[in-house]
């Protein structure tokens, strides 16, 4: 996996139509996900890819980056 | 052989996960069906086509409860609206048709109903069904059977059992419980956006849209929903266009061919997804564990169909799984590949020829060339003379 810097997602709640798409096309390890169907919202994602906002069939999935890499999975590159 | 609480835990309640539990506990096995939802199907992924053949081969009857409205036959277009019909009303008129003594091809059902019914039918068989109870993880053990652990109500469970099968349906976690490789493609996922709509007229027949310019990578489609609605919906792959499946729909509604059509559509639901588009799983088993349905991406990768799959799938399940417990086999070190096995004889080999056929398609980078031949492979396969008709 690609060392990008982390990046922590936020989901337009409002547009999401809870479909689970983002979950589908992720690459991280089981439970990276929120009680709605999603992506995780509430910790960063070390691989980055964002492939979760491209299959978004709304587009209501956004990203900031984040400093701290997290260490708790085995998929990190540290 | 040690106790255990249930011979098999299955995760997930959609048609995969019932018509695996309604068999399983038809043969006598004792079986918890879990869900974490408070109501099944909803909020709906799923435009609800399905053959009458694929129901009657798992023993579902038709039934009210769950049809929204009977289907004759298909109509494929070509990117400019010229039409390709398979209507089974006037090919086989002795056979099919609305009337007494005739039979529709299939049906469009309603998910939320159709889900509840067929776990109704697997309460009647004799299976355990939790709602509002999610699949945690799971943990092999060295005596040869397994711990699965359920959050339900907030309560956290841990029971014992032999066999934990994964019917968690596309967002399936419990294959990457066991580090399966489930994750799909970007290139092979298409997100789908749908309207249930009011005004817009329908004949009975499953309208199948092709072409570039309305659905890159995947198609659109106009179903009848029954009570006079109809449902217009389409799926995208995301490489191939930098807009969202919402804004295509948008585009296909207002500017096709079909926008006369559209001109007075109401909005009376909004649902989506994503359809693999993708071959099945090569792994779907692990120790005690083994996946079913849209978790294993049993999906043809030509219609996106799932539910044929789901419910045969189901039934293979099953049916493996009482003969090997029945015969007190091995579940770990590999032992469950025989249950792949046999999925790929009875259904699988055929969908991975589709899946052939389907990349070959979308490796032409010649826009015209493939609109031509997701085309005529369209109008084809839903053919009375496909080979393909019955998946
Ligand atoms: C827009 C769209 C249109 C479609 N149209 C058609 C169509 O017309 N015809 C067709 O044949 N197919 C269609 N499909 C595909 C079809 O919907 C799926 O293939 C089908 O639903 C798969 O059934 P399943 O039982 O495998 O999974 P699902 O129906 O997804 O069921 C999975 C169940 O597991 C539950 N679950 C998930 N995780 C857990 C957990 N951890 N613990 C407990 N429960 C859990 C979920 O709540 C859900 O009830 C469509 C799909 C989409 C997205
Ligand atoms: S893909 Fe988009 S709409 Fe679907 S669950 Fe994820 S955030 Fe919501």
């Amino acid at each position: 996996m690609s060392k990008q810097q982390p990046v922590l997602f936020h989901i337009g709640w409002n547009a999401c139509i809870n479909c689970g798409a983002c979950v589908a096309i992720c690459p991280q390890e089981a439970g990276f996900v929120s009680p709605f169907d999603t992506i995780a919202v509430d910790r960063p994602c070390d691989i980055a890819c964002l492939l979760c906002e491209q299959i978004c069939p709304v587009d209501t999935i956004t990203h900031e980056r984040v400093g701290i890499p997290v260490a708790s999975n085995g998929v990190n590159g540290q | 052989m040690p106790p255990v609480d249930y011979d098999v835990v299955i995760i997930g309640a959609g048609p995969a996960g019932s018509t695996t539990a309604r068999f399983a506990a038809t043969a006598g096995l004792k079986v918890l069906l879990v869900d974490k939802r408070q109501e099944l199907g909803a909020p709906i992924q799923c435009s609800g086509a399905i053959s009458r053949h694929a129901l009657e081969q798992v023993g579902i009857t038709p039934d009210e409860e769950f049809i929204h409205e009977a289907i004759y036959g298909f109509a494929i277009y070509d990117e400019t609206g010229n039409r390709a019909v398979h209507d089974y009303r006037s090919l086989k008129p002795e056979e099919y048709g609305s009337e007494a003594g005739k039979r529709p091809l299939g049906y469009v059902v309603d998910r939320r109903r159709f889900d509840r019914y067929l776990m109704t039918q697997a309460e009647r068989a004799g299976a355990e069904v939790w709602l509002k109870t999610e699949g945690l993880g799971y943990t092999p053990q060295a005596d040869g059977l397994c711990t699965v652990r359920l959050l339900r109500y907030n309560q956290e469970i841990t029971l014992r059992t032999r066999v934990v099968v994964g019917a968690d349906g596309l967002q399936s976690q419990v294959g990457r419980w066991a580090g399966l490789q489930t994750h799909i493609k970007i290139t092979e996922l298409a997100g789908c956006l749908q309207f249930i709509v009011d005004g817009v007229e329908t004949e009975g027949l499953l309208e199948i849209v092709t072409g570039h310019e309305w659905a890159p990578g995947g198609y659109a489609w106009v179903f009848p929903k029954g009570h006079g609605y109809a449902e217009i919906g389409l799926g995208v792959i995301a490489t191939m266009t930098d807009q969202p499946a919402r804004w295509h729909l948008d585009k296909f509604m207002t500017q096709s061919f079909f926008r006369d059509r559209f001109a007075n559509s109401r909005i009376l639901e909004v649902q989506g997804g994503g359809v693999p588009l993708a071959a099945p799983l090569r792994t779907q088993f692990a120790d005690n564990l083994i996946l079913v349905g849209d978790a294993a991406r049993h999906v043809n990768p030509i219609t996106g169909g799932g539910l044929h799959t789901a419910v045969a799938g189901g039934k293979i399940a099953a049916d493996f799984l009482s003969g090997h417990l029945a015969d007190q086999l091995p579940l770990q070190a590999g032992a469950l590949e025989a249950y792949q096995r046999l999925w790929l004889s009875e259904l699988g080999d055929k969908m991975w020829k589709l899946y052939g056929i389907k990349t070959d398609i979308f490796h032409n980078m010649n826009i015209p060339e493939r609109n031509r031949q997701l085309y005529l492979t369209m109008a084809d396969y839903f053919s009375p003379t496909s080979e393909f008709k019955k998946i």
